[in-house]
């Protein structure tokens, strides 16, 4: 019994630890800003946002059309047995716009995304890289994290936007294959629903999971230990602490929205 | 110009440095020995500031470093050159952008220079036709070298070589021993850590045996040859009973674990 208790004390110790370095990080890295406006800093940055939409594309392409896909076939078929079918538009734009393109997109980049930042900055860490760097009074913050941390925070909100036209594309297929909505008829609904503040909370959304997904990754790379099996646990926790923390954000934004 | 007093480090609950005493005279090569997880990784970090201690002093160049931050350990560390155990070069650069990179990220050096210094340390490395390789490109040996061409590039006065022969095979040690004695003639100090016997011999000035968190036997290399401590000759000779193994053949399995986990 005692046991259990010591080993939750430290767990919830070893939280609050991590959580407070991580949001050091970011002050810091926040702070370091300037320091993108040097012509390496800022060629490192557009090399890691095309090399991210890059590795994020694919996927996140095709999550994203048959995410719209089931939400039309669902939403339709509650809609249809009302004989509302025309509505199908704005609940498959607002869903997709307001919640879950943002939040799939961020899930997607979570995992491949931040566990590559984790893992990547982890097996610096281990293999001295890290310490390398600090000896040449390189700052990793500047240098590794900065430019994550701002790549990220730029494409999160291009492949949520991304993400909600795929998104949309695919329920128009569905509306109009499974339940006879024209694609006019779909798009008018849709356009007509959608307000801007719809698209401003996705995209404030976004930004929070970007600048969360790049934080939290570099974050466990840097307090990574003990080798390669450190590295692969640096990873999970990334994935497994982000996964937490955006599903928990997404909740109260929309609800300090909706309010 | 390196004076470590009494030096105290606790880690994961163990006295790793236990009022470790050690100077290191301008010019000198020294050679620190101990088993695995001794302690000389811990050791070669306090000197630039990466760790520490929880007690003792740090002296490097005649200023006192220990508590100080990164800004202001910027001064030492640019005298300073340090020599990972794998190199610690950064895999997506190549190597000649690994060893150019102190220079570059400064931005004060005009890019022609930069090359010329990048192409003269890569040949005293004997690394001068690999410049535009990766690091995953070439061999153990030449990833410590290019390690070392990135510690030379800007002039340091002082050297700091982690393991710069383990898992190398005799020619790539000599290679190295060879730098480490070229490096030595220009007056640069050095602090080397290593377990291979043959190359403390080839370049120490003194050789140091590290035991117990602390500084357990110091001499030239004839004192060191001849020494009556018990300890060095088990160390030199790797007798599996004696001072150094204490608690029998289960103190044996146990740290020879632990320097897998440290080294
Ligand atoms: N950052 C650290 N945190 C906890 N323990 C450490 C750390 N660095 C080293 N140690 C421990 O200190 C001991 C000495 O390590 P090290 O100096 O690397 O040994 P070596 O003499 O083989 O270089 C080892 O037992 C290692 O596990
Ligand atoms: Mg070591």
């Amino acid at each position: 019994m005692t046991g259990w208790i010591q080993a939750l004390g430290g767990f919830l110790g070893r939280s609050a630890e991590t959580t407070g370095y991580g949001l050091v990080l970011l002050a810091r890295t926040i702070l370091s800003l300037p320091h993108l406006f040097s012509r390496r800093r800022l060629r490192d940055c557009l090399d890691l946002c095309f090399t991210y939409c890059l590795g994020s594309f694919t996927v996140t392409a095709v999550v994203a059309l048959f995410t719209g896909m089931i939400l039309a076939l669902n939403g339709g078929d509650s809609l249809a047995s009302l004989g509302q079918e025309n509505l199908i538009g704005r609940i498959v734009a607002i869903s997709m716009i307001r919640e879950m393109g943002p939040f799939m997109t961020a899930l997607i980049l979570t995992a491949s995304l931040g566990s590559g930042i984790a893992a990547e900055i982890g097996t610096m860490r281990v293999s001295e890289e890290i310490d390398a760097l600090r000896i040449m009074s390189i700052s990793p913050i500047r240098f590794l994290v900065l430019p994550r941390l701002v790549a990220l925070t730029l494409i999160t909100p291009v492949m949520t936007i991304f993400a909600g036209f795929i998104g949309i594309l695919g329920a128009s297929i569905v509306a109009a294959n499974n339940f006879g909505v024209t694609w006019i008829a779909f798009s008018n609904d849709a356009l007509e629903n959608l307000s801007t503040g719809d698209v401003y909370i996705g995209l404030i959304k976004s930004v929070v999971f970007g600048i969360t997904i790049a934080t939290v990754g570099a974050t466990q790379g840097l307090l990574t230990k003990g080798g390669a099996t450190g590295v692969g646990e640096a990873a999970r926790r990334a994935v497994v602490i982000t996964f937490l923390l955006v599903i928990i954000q997404g909740y109260y934004l929309s609800w300090v929205y909706l309010a | 110009m390196i004076l470590l007093e009494n030096l105290t480090k606790i880690l994961g609950g163990k006295a790793i440095l236990n009022g470790l005493d050690l100077q290191i005279a301008t010019g000198e090569t020294l050679v620190l020995l101990g088993r695995s997880g001794t302690g000389k990784s811990v050791t070669l970090r306090h000197i630039v500031g990466l760790m520490t201690p929880d007690s003792g002093r740090v002296e490097v160049l005649g200023k006192e470093i220990s508590g100080h931050s990164e800004e202001e350990l910027k001064f030492v560390r640019s005298k300073v050159g340090y020599l990972f155990q794998d190199g610690a070069l950064l895999n997506w650069l190549t190597v000649e952008e690994n060893v150019a990179l102190p220079l570059k990220e400064f931005g004060k050096t005009p890019t022609s220079e930069i090359n010329d210094r990048v192409q003269e340390v890569l040949k005293e490395v004997e690394l001068d036709f690999h410049g535009d390789k990766f690091p995953s490109e070439i061999s153990g040996g030449m990833r410590k070298r290019a390690g070392l061409a990135r510690a030379l590039i800007s002039r340091p006065e002082i050297v700091l070589h982690d393991e710069p022969t383990s898992g190398l095979d005799p020619i790539s040690s000599s290679i190295i021993n060879g730098l480490v004695n070229r490096l030595k003639s220009s007056g640069i100090t050095q602090v080397l850590v290593t377990h291979d016997m043959h190359s403390a011999f080839e370049v120490a000035d003194r050789i140091a045996l590290l035991h117990e968190g602390k500084i357990r036997s110091l001499g030239n290399v004839e004192e060191i040859r001849n020494s009556a401590d018990e300890a060095v000759q088990q160390f030199l000779d790797g007798k599996i009973k004696g001072p150094l193994t204490q608690g029998a053949i289960d103190g044996v399995c146990d740290s020879e674990e632990n320097g897998n986990e440290a080294t």
